[in-house]
């Protein structure tokens, strides 16, 4: 028995450790653990409620935006205001252009090297042009003797694809991946000042007032990211997913307990009322939904005729049993709109800064793959036809769908601004002033997952804000029942036939997309001993 | 789009022009110096050692630096730096990082990026990677660094998070003040470039510049290039001319004062020191205020604590009435 810390887990976002205990090759159990806080539910405590939507932007970097949006629907409910049609359409252009980008570098930069060897490209043999100087790129980090940040790496597996001609191709995009992102953030700042973080997207709209010119640019440099998605990513997913990663698709490997919840998003109907807006808007091009678990593990294997639920929002709750947070005397888990924020480093048995998010006291795994289940996406209901099944390889392959969506039909949004546009100038705000007192919840479904935001105002200031990030649904610790959190679910019955290379571990939290660093430990339950084995 | 598009040409003497021209100019150079640069780049064959640590992050620097497109971030990361270790962006995980950042110490002479303020609350509990202090991280990195670039307001000054319970610092900096917490590191040179989230261009000029001449750029009281920290947004603020004739923004819904000055919705544009107002972000996409956002003046040391409210009027600036 061996105990093997592997810490940090690399490219995600953030700061969190995970231990797993391993018998006989197999993770019988697993720990998820945020080891970083700012307080910043603190931070907003007594401030202006105007500021909350800038502040709660810099939550995360990587997810910025949503923050943002989530934080203005809450302000909008807790106020009264309605959203323009202008604001409404900036808001969802946003939003889907940051989405795109979002998820095809998470496929290219942050996972693809867990499935790739990408020394396979020293073997390439064809004659493009292209993968040639790829190929001369990487032989010549090699031959110089430094290939920093592609190595060290773990020691590719039965499951990494080296076909040298699809390596090759793969990594070309994931440097083509990187400058188109580059491109998006600058679209994307033509409605939001500055990328990352959208400062001009506010309660009330978006300050922005595009001309016509700019909004023609934004529609070309639209259409450059929508080519590279319908004809590069989706056919890479699908490429990788029906291809070299089926079997691992097959065996359901990473997949939860199966209990699925997605919030609304991207609301297509016309300017919505604030209480619409605070859910998802009117006719979301995403619903929201509650799939419910068939078992203690996912073992779907056909998903045409799942049944979905609404989303009652007054089921969320979080717990901190395991979490550096004191409750008041007796209370083990509290609504998000009641939450309390207050640390105690030195708490018995706890192990994380994140709480424990729980719906109608359940576990939820929130993001792509539940987007996909709750809409019943007919991609996913083929993929699960030709034997995928919940997990990893499904993760990927949702968010693919999801960014084929969203970017072709983001199109008609820009031509219907351009439209208002050329009929004069473009109201994008509804501002109304602090009421004295008020409270507000907005939803919207990240990247990652389920994100809602409660405000309470009082005395014109807030007097409490919580949040309830997707990151926090998925890895999120045990909770008062002992319940593991999504995280800790999807890694036990993984196989670790090396210990000295847990490559399926990091698959597996990397296809989350976590927005946490990590660090991932594994532990024998016998001993409980620690053994330190450096994986070169 | 066929593969020949998606092309990734090795780098040519092109690029490394392309670079030194960029760096040259961002830092007010003269184009003449061009041709040294581009000497530095190739004897070095550019590559540096860059270690890049990221405490309370929100990963916003990072991805700024991505966004970077003249010249690509895939250049400078392949072609131009060493990346050694960077948890968002390495290969490797777990011991296999943490070994890459212990030889690298043990090499010592890389640059060392900041990104994220450093807790001292709880003798550094708030923040804790592989197991260590991020307090001890830092100060281990920052021995054996040859300069020490803070990316953003939070590792310059603490920025946001110092409004928190975890007493965020940056390198140098609590808000205005030193607070001496590295000091037993000795003397780095730092270079602090702030803004919330840091500017891809200053970045990059900045590791260039540092590359190629081995020295820091001219720095102000906070260690601030004064290159891209020498001037003040509203001295030069696109909307100035509103300023001055008394037109301002007080309702954002109004399309009547689309363009308007934005000082009555709390605009810090007067105690902003930054040059957003001529190099505009997102490679000249946008800016805060060209979208009709207030400054929040998050180049300076007040930032956040201090200029909230950030849609507020009522920010003595000390000056005459309006």
């Amino acid at each position: 028995m061996t105990r093997i810390v592997v810490d940090p887990l690399t490219r995600i976002e953030g700061h969190l450790r995970i231990e797993v205990e391993v018998e006989n090759g197999v993770i019988t159990d697993a720990w998820s653990a945020g080891t970083m806080a700012r307080g910043w539910e603190k931070i907003l405590q007594g401030r202006d409620p105007w500021d909350a939507p800038y502040v709660t932007s810099r939550v995360c970097g990587v997810c910025e935006g949503v923050h943002t949006i989530a934080s203005n629907q809450a302000i909008e409910d807790a106020f009264g205001i309605e959203l323009t049609e202008a604001g409404r359409l900036m808001r969802n252009l946003f939003s889907a252009g940051y989405y795109v980008h979002d998820h095809f570098i998470h496929f290219y930069v942050l996972s693809a090297l867990d499935f790739l060897d990408i020394m396979a490209i020293a073997s390439y043999e064809g004659s493009d042009p292209g993968l040639l100087a790829v190929k001369s790129k990487i032989v010549g980090l090699v031959s110089a003797g430094d290939t920093s940040p592609f190595t060290p790496r773990y020691t590719p597996d039965e499951f990494s694809v080296n076909d040298p001609e699809t390596v090759t191709t793969l990594v070309s995009h994931y440097l083509k991946a990187i400058e188109l992102k580059a491109k998006s953030q600058k679209m994307l700042s033509y409605l939001t000042g500055i990328q990352p973080h959208p400062n001009a997207l506010m309660p009330g709209g978006c300050t922005a007032t595009p001309s016509v010119e700019v909004l023609q640019d934004l529609r070309k440099l639209w259409q450059e990211q929508a080519d590279f998605v319908n004809n590069v990513y989706v056919p890479d997913v699908m490429a990788v997913g029906y291809g070299p990663l089926l079997p691992l698709a097959a065996s359901g490997f990473g997949a939860t307990n199966g209990n699925y919840l997605a919030f609304p998003m991207l609301p297509q109907g016309g300017s919505a009322s604030a209480g619409d807006i605070s859910f998802g808007g009117s006719n979301p091009m995403f619903r929201g939904g509650v799939v419910k678990a068939n078992g203690e593990r996912a073992s779907r294997t056909d998903i045409s005729n799942l049944t979905v639920e609404d989303v009652d929002y007054s089921q969320i709750t979080e717990s901190v049993t395991y979490s550096w947070y004191d409750y008041p005397a007796g209370v083990d888990a509290l609504h998000p709109s009641e939450g309390v924020t207050d640390f105690n480093l030195q708490k018995q048995d706890a192990y994380s800064f994140l709480k424990a998010p729980r719906y109608n006291a359940e576990t939820m795994e929130v993001g792509p793959l539940a987007r996909g289940m709750v809409n019943q996406f007919p991609e996913l209901v083929d993929f699960f036809n030709a034997g995928g099944r919940e997990g990893v390889v499904a993760r990927h392959l949702s968010r693919a769908v999801i960014s084929k969506q969203i970017i072709n039909d983001g199109l008609a949004w820009i031509d219907r601004l351009i439209e208002m546009r050329l009929a004069g100038p473009l109201v994008g705000m509804n501002e109304k002033p602090v009421p004295k007192t008020g409270r507000g919840m907005g939803v919207w479904d990240a990247p990652r997952g389920a994100l809602g935001h409660w405000i309470e105002v009082d005395n014109w200031r807030i007097k409490n804000y919580q949040m309830v990030v997707p990151s926090t649904w998925n890895a999120g610790p045990r909770d008062e029942n002992g319940v593991k959190g999504p995280y800790e679910q999807a890694l036990i019955g993984a196989p670790v036939p090396d210990l000295d290379n847990p490559i399926n571990v990091v698959r597996i939290i990397r296809s989350f997309d976590p927005c946490i660093a990590c660090a991932v430990h594994l532990i024998d339950p016998h001993t409980n001993q620690r053994k330190v084995v450096k994986v070169a | 789009m066929d593969i020949a598009s998606l092309r990734k040409p090795e780098l040519t003497r092109r690029d490394f022009m392309k670079v030194a021209g960029m760096t040259a100019a961002y830092f007010g150079l003269s184009q003449a110096l061009t041709p040294q640069i581009v000497q530095a780049l190739e004897e070095n064959n550019g590559k540096a050692a860059v270690i890049w640590l990221e405490g309370q992050s929100c990963t916003g620097c990072t991805e700024s630096f991505l966004n970077n497109l003249e010249p690509t971030a895939s250049s400078i990361l392949l072609d131009t730096i060493s990346l050694r270790y960077h948890e968002t962006a390495m290969a490797a995980s777990g011991h296999q990082a943490e070994t890459a950042l212990e030889e690298t110490i043990a090499e010592g002479g890389y640059v060392l990026v900041i990104e994220g303020s450093i807790p001292l609350a709880e003798d550094g509990a708030f923040c804790t990677v592989a197991g260590r202090k991020f307090t001890d991280i830092v100060r281990d990195t920052a021995r054996n660094a040859a300069a020490i670039i803070c990316v953003g307001s939070c590792a310059t000054y603490g920025g946001i998070p110092r409004s928190g319970p975890t007493d965020a610092v940056g390198y140098l900096f609590r808000g205005k003040e030193l607070h001496h917490y590295f000091d037993d590191v000795g003397p780095k040179p730092v270079i602090n470039l702030p803004t919330c989230p840091v500017h891809n261009e200053r970045l990059t000029a900045t590791i260039v510049h540092y590359l190629t001449f081995g020295t820091v750029p001219e720095l102000d009281q906070y260690n601030r290039p004064y290159a891209f920290y020498g001037k003040i947004q509203h001295d030069n603020c696109t909307r100035r001319g509103n300023y001055e004739t008394g037109r301002f923004v007080t309702d954002f819904g109004d399309p009547n004062q689309h363009g308007y000055c934005l000082i009555l919705k709390g605009c810090k544009g007067p105690i902003a020191r930054q040059d957003c107002w001529n190099r505009k972000w997102n490679n000249r996409g946008n800016y805060c205020i060209d979208a009709g956002h207030p400054c929040v003046a998050c180049s300076e040391p007040d930032f956040y604590e201090d200029t909230s409210p950030l849609y507020a009027h009522d920010y003595d600036f000390g000056l005459p009435p309006l």
